[in-house]
């Protein structure tokens, strides 16, 4: 590919790398982990660049390559928990534990995280304001079957988050 | 709990992460995948070389063997090989039009199933069927090669019998054991979570 596309392909991940940082955050637990799948869903974006035309919104293209690479196309590597990202876990509940914002963020993401991979994803874009129409797009499921999953994932946020 | 509400806890603090500058962007670029297709790639890749350098080798060994049972032996494995090649070729063809760009996480899960079902089922049964097969074969040749009568005679009789029928029991559990076992632990337990995320779909 040429050097003016690698520029621009580079500028796109630069302004969008939330998205994949989010991506990695609610599917692996380590650090170490989370940079391979950050590294993997930018090969797999830049396998597949070229042939982005624009007709999708670029975050919904975005969305689907990382979350197919994030759910079905990356083999996790078989590695021990590092007993540091245990500590920082730990560390980090019970440092943000009087800050209320930071308590209440701490625990979704901690709910989250306890959904299948599948609603995991659901609930990501849907957070992330994006339209039911491309979740069920995204997902391969019709509109219907995502608003009647929403209400179970809602629910089961609900009774994970009751103090 | 609405939606809006998580909406708003989840825009109040985003997930907190060390952004990536374009230097390390750059050089992602040039890193190796480790994508289940690109392994699935790399794996067929080597076993048609692998496939192909052994062809050849047996090649130029039959050669220089005296017309008989061995080289009767030798030249069947090279049919096979030369089946497995294609085998191999056709399997990197669709491996290359493999893209997840297009389809959704729905469609992308059940290409995936199919291919590494595919995959594991070939190698299944190249253990399962293809080694007895052998086994008859190199019986078979074995008899040429010594005459039937000879032949016959020893395989009437009852060491034989149980010697034959020991070796072909070990041979095939010990085969069969270690194949699936490594299957299982290349791709196999990939498979089973590919497949419990389509029937969680499909619920």
């Amino acid at each position: 590919m040429a050097i003016g596309e690698e520029k621009n392909f580079i500028n796109l991940i630069n302004e969008h790398q939330g998205l994949i940082h989010k991506v990695c955050i609610m599917y692996e637990n380590d650090q170490d982990a989370r940079n391979d799948l950050f590294q993997e869903i930018v090969l797999q974006l830049w396998k597949s660049f070229p042939s982005f035309r624009g007709e999708a919104k670029i975050t919904t293209w975005m969305y689907r390559i990382a979350l197919n690479t994030a759910i079905s196309g990356f083999r996790k590597q078989t590695r021990k928990v590092k007993t540091e990202d245990l500590q920082e876990l730990h560390f980090n509940i019970r440092d943000y534990g009087n800050d209320d914002q930071e308590e209440n963020f701490q625990k979704l993401q901690w709910a989250i995280r306890q959904l299948s991979e599948i609603e995991r994803a659901m609930i990501m874009m849907a957070l992330e304001e994006v339209p039911y129409e491309e979740i069920a797009e995204t997902i391969g499921i019709t509109q219907n079957n995502v608003r009647v999953r929403m209400n179970r994932i809602r629910e089961k946020l609900r009774n994970l988050m009751r103090p | 709990m609405e939606l809006e509400e998580l909406k708003n806890i989840w825009k109040n603090k985003g997930p907190g992460f060390q952004p990536k500058d374009e230097a390390e962007i750059a050089l992602m670029l040039k890193g190796t995948s480790q994508s289940i297709v690109t392994k699935l790639k790399r794996s067929t890749w080597f076993e048609l070389i692998f496939t192909v350098v052994v062809g050849i080798a047996l090649l130029v060994y039959a050669m220089t063997l005296p017309a008989g049972a061995i080289k009767w032996l030798f030249v069947s494995l090279l049919v096979m090989l030369v089946a497995y090649s294609f085998y191999y070729v056709k399997k990197l063809i669709l491996l290359n039009q493999f893209s997840s760009a297009h389809e959704n996480i729905r469609a992308n899960l059940e290409k995936l199933v199919d291919n590494l079902t595919s995959y594991l089922k070939f190698y299944k049964r190249s253990y399962t069927i293809l080694y007895p097969l052998y086994f008859i074969l190199g019986l078979l040749f074995a008899g040429i090669e010594r005459g039937a009568d000879d032949f016959f005679q020893n395989l009437i009789r009852p060491k034989t019998i149980i010697s034959l029928v020991t070796l072909a029991i070990f041979f095939y559990f010990s085969s069969t054991f270690m194949a699936n076992w490594y299957l299982k632990k290349l791709y196999g337990n990939h498979l089973e979570k590919l497949k419990g995320l389509l029937s969680d779909l499909s619920e």
